[in-house]
């Protein structure tokens, strides 16, 4: 019951973010760049509630993307896909207690989905390669994504930790004992 | 009694110097005093004011007082009056907000009447910062198809990449996938337009000819080649000429006319000729 109602929330604070990211953040950019708080979404479910439910959150959540929004459909979910799953490796050797490894985090996978989804437009789509003005904005976008990150670090400490206790207890147990 | 001396000498020193300053500032001409009168201005004279005007009204105006009752139920009276203007002022804005919105279409219509035309809205803009496609609210019901040709009363926007029964995706003509074969209006020399990464309202014009003569300003129309755009829609106009040691890499900066970040309204075009 209480798994049920984590996943409810999950795909509550997913469309929540939907809304936020195509309406709100279309005019509330940086340098008219605007942050990914799906790569947010999907590390934190990767991180506090394991790979598989990362793995398939981000698949599902990137797929809807790229039916509501996107021009080809696939390489959202496959990149938020890998995510979820990096999530775990990164949980298992790296502290979420601290401030700073979740932030560097948060850069990682957003350096890792944007560089993964521009490539793979590169090969598809036959863009011209502008490897400047494509790191400019990625390196705006990471930044922007760092400060939501500062910003709501108390709640994704709150909201983990509550994940983790319904997803993950026996593997808590199985690590410390 | 060398207590007293040094209070003495310290006295008259200051005596000496007040002495010095008054006739300093006595003598001297008023206009050079100014600036100290600002000085002192600043602190008084604001203060000075609302006492004056304050013991202004209060003499002047027994009546206030007296005709309290009145003024507060006309105050009341004024008060609701001003609710039911606001109130009629709102209706206003909302009836001219229909009617620019359907201004615009009768303008849109107008300027491609040789086209057979639906209009819709944008419903939605890409979250992404490496793409620039749009949704909007025309979908298969309505007859829109892949590749139809999408613009604005300004010029145009792009094609049509997909369809659901009510919506369909645009590829705009800044998106870094899009290339339009395109023409100088004043030459009809032959140009490439792609959308780049660095700015949603610039156009990066390649394959210029060698020969061709390009200048600051002119416009940039559709080719028609390519057959997904139909001939003559206006793209924008050239801002800038890039000159590289290679001529054949020579390129330039098209500025759209369309404004793609307050792009509301648009026209699909459903018969290109």
């Amino acid at each position: 019951m209480k798994k049920l109602l984590a996943i409810i929330l999950l795909i509550i604070s997913f469309l929540l973010i939907y809304f936020l990211q195509a309406n709100f953040f279309t005019w509330f950019t940086i340098m008219g760049v605007q942050p990914n708080l799906f790569v947010i979404l999907v590390l934190f479910i990767g991180l506090f509630s394991g790979k598989k439910l990362g793995m398939i959150f981000g698949i599902i959540f990137g797929f809807y993307i790229d039916v509501i929004i996107g021009r080809q459909i696939g390489i959202s979910g496959i990149m938020l896909g890998i995510i979820g799953l990096v999530a775990e490796y990164l949980d298992k050797n790296f502290s979420k207690e601290s401030r700073l490894t979740i932030m560097l985090m948060i850069a990682g996978s957003t350096a890792i989905y944007e560089i993964g989804c521009y490539a793979f437009n590169i090969i598809t789509l036959g863009i011209n390669l502008e490897i400047l003005s494509f790191i400019k904005i990625l390196f705006i976008e990471i930044i922007f994504n760092l400060l939501i990150t500062i910003i709501i670090y108390p709640i994704i400490q709150k909201l983990g930790h509550m994940l983790e206790e319904i997803f993950k207890t026996k593997n808590i147990l199985t690590r410390y004992f | 009694m060398d207590r007293n001396k040094r209070k003495g000498i310290v006295g008259i020193i200051i005596t000496v110097i007040i002495l010095v300053l008054l006739v300093v500032f006595t003598n001297s001409n008023t206009n050079q005093m100014s600036y100290i009168q600002n000085i002192c201005n600043v602190f008084v004279m604001p203060i000075q004011n609302g006492f004056t005007y304050l013991k202004n009204k209060l003499s002047g105006n027994d009546a206030f007082f007296a005709d309290m009752d009145t003024l507060k139920k006309e105050n009341e009276e004024l008060k609701q009056r001003n609710s039911e203007l606001e109130q009629s002022l709102r209706e206003l804005e909302i009836i001219k907000a229909e009617n620019e919105t359907l201004k615009e279409y009768v303008n849109l219509k107008d300027k491609y009447k040789d086209y057979s035309t639906l209009p819709a809205d944008v419903i939605n803009r890409d979250i992404s910062n490496y793409s620039s496609t749009i949704v909007i609210n025309v979908g298969s019901d309505d007859g829109i198809k892949e590749n139809m040709t999408v613009i604005a009363d300004s010029g145009l926007v792009g094609h049509v990449i997909s369809v659901t029964s009510n919506t369909a995706h645009v590829q705009t003509i800044v998106d870094t996938a899009s290339a339009v074969t395109s023409t100088i209006s004043t030459t009809d020399d032959t140009i490439v337009v792609q959308g780049t990464l660095d700015d949603k309202a610039t156009l990066k014009a390649t394959f210029i000819p060698t020969d061709a003569v390009v200048l600051e300003g002119d416009s940039v129309e559709t080719s028609g080649i390519g057959g997904i755009y139909p001939k003559g829609i206006h793209i924008g106009t050239i801002k800038q000429v890039i000159n590289t040691s290679n001529i054949t890499d020579r390129y330039a900066i098209v500025e759209t006319a369309v404004n793609f970040t307050k792009l509301n309204t648009v026209l699909v075009i459903t018969n290109n000729k």
